[in-house]
Parts: C-alpha cells; sequence; structure tokens
C-alpha cells in the first residue's frame, strides 16, 4: 500500500493539504507564538485531525511555556489583534486567576466564539514532557509543534471517552511504522492501560 | 403518555456492537487516507469541518 503523502524526519513531519477552518485558526494563532519565539505545544483531539481523522472539534488544548507577567502581556497584546480572550476578559485575571491556578484561557478569533484555543500552562510531568519533547509539523510551510504521538496516542487511552479511543486508534493505525513502540509501551505501561490497548487499539 | 419497555442489556450491548463497528471503520478509513492523495482526502475532510 502507498504511504500517505508525509515527508518524516527525525523530529519533523511535512505535508501539504487543503486547509480547513480549524487548520487555519490554530495557523493565525500559533504564528504569534513563533513570532514572539515562546514555547508551546498542541495536545489533544487537533493532533487527529490535523492528519485527516474525518470529525470536526470545537476546541484545540495547547500549552504553553510558563511566561512571567511582561512576556504575558506582550502575549496578550499581540493576540488581541486578532483574538478575543473569551474567558476571561481581563489580562490581570487571566494571568493571575487564570494561567497561574492551572486554569485554561479561552481565545477565539474576534467577533467568533468557536473554535476557540484553550490555553494553559502545563502543571504536571506529563505536560512537561509533551512541551519539551514537542515535534515539529510544517503544514502548508506552516510551522506548528504537536505532542509526541506516541504520548497522545497513550494518553487518549487514558482518558478512555469514545472519542478518545476512536483518536487514538487513528493515531496508531496510521503512524504505526513511524511510531517509537518502545516508548509507546513505556507510556502503556505507566498510564496503567495495557487491557485497553489490546482490546481497542492493536 | 406511557414510555415504551426499555431492555438496559440490550442497549448495552448496541452500544458496544456500535463502538465496534466505529473502530472497524477507522481502519478501514486509515487504509483509504493511506492511499488517497492529500488533495482529495484534505478536501473531503474540509467539507465536513467547515460546515
Amino acid at each position: 500500500m502507498k504511504d500517505m503523502e508525509l515527508k518524516f524526519e527525525d523530529n519533523s513531519i511535512e505535508f501539504e493539504k487543503e486547509l480547513n477552518e480549524l487548520d487555519k485558526f490554530v495557523i493565525n494563532f500559533t504564528k504569534i507564538l513563533n513570532e514572539l519565539d515562546i514555547k508551546y505545544v498542541i495536545i489533544s483531539g487537533y493532533v487527529a485531525i490535523l492528519f485527516g481523522r474525518s470529525r470536526n472539534s470545537e476546541d484545540i488544548d495547547i500549552f504553553i511555556e510558563k511566561l512571567d507577567k511582561d512576556k504575558f502581556t506582550e502575549l496578550w497584546e499581540q493576540l488581541s489583534e486578532k483574538f478575543e480572550c473569551i474567558i476571561p476578559k481581563n489580562i490581570e485575571e487571566a494571568y493571575s486567576d487564570y494561567l497561574l491556578k492551572d486554569t485554561a484561557l479561552r481565545f477565539a478569533t474576534k467577533d467568533k466564539f468557536i473554535p476557540y484555543m484553550e490555553v494553559k500552562f502545563p502543571k504536571n510531568s506529563l505536560d512537561e514532557y509533551s512541551l519539551k519533547e514537542r515535534k515539529e509539523v510544517i503544514l502548508n510551510n506552516h510551522q506548528i509543534f504537536i505532542s509526541p504521538l506516541e504520548l497522545q496516542i497513550a494518553y487518549k487511552i487514558y482518558l478512555g471517552s469514545g472519542k478518545d479511543i476512536e483518536d487514538a486508534r487513528f493515531l496508531y493505525k496510521l503512524f504505526k511504522e513511524n511510531l517509537n513502540l518502545n516508548l509507546l509501551n513505556l507510556f502503556i505501561q505507566k498510564l496503567n492501560i495495557e487491557s485497553k490497548f489490546k482490546e481497542y487499539i492493536e | 403518555m406511557k414510555l415504551p419497555e426499555i431492555n438496559l442489556e440490550e442497549l448495552e450491548k448496541d452500544k458496544i456492537k456500535n463502538f465496534q463497528e466505529r473502530l472497524k471503520f477507522i481502519d478501514k478509513y486509515v487504509e483509504w487516507l493511506k492511499k488517497t492523495p492529500n488533495k482529495e482526502w484534505s478536501s473531503q475532510q474540509k467539507k465536513i469541518i467547515d460546515l
């Protein structure tokens, strides 16, 4: 069988596709993060959608590196040109009462409510790992960063809803030949999901 | 209005069967994705997402 038209490098995947509204939203948002040299990683459902999963999503989850107040202010001002923070509206509240307290900010394109970007600081070791070990994707010449696929698959199984299991199976079947299976097995063991993996994914 | 009899055991079986069918569909979909030019599959995906 012919492989999907994806170009794999060591730490990078490059491909072209006809961009949908979700792709365009992600590109517009992450372009600002790239320009401000803020480290980020996209996790969760959009990773599967990016590579062709046939479903939609109203939200995209993203971790950004922990920023001090000045850098966050710079980010807020840049984002405010095209995006609006729906929850909360105020920068002080956004930084002190949300980000610093592990609560997500929700940014949508101005005058829209969905889709929205759910922005958080990493709060646990898995969040930190996904940010540190993020993978580069070059989508139609735009650079975005996603969670390592091995962690993404294992964590989706751990979450365990029907949609999550389907996303995990999609990514596993699509990328099986390119995954680090030892790493995937380690995450499966650590998350104690061996039986779910055997039942739903393999 | 009188509600219909509800057989929870039967509903649970249907739910599991439906999920297994969805997983099988994903396998077929991935097979199709791998042999289909990006331009084609992404055009179809765009129609779903940009509804």
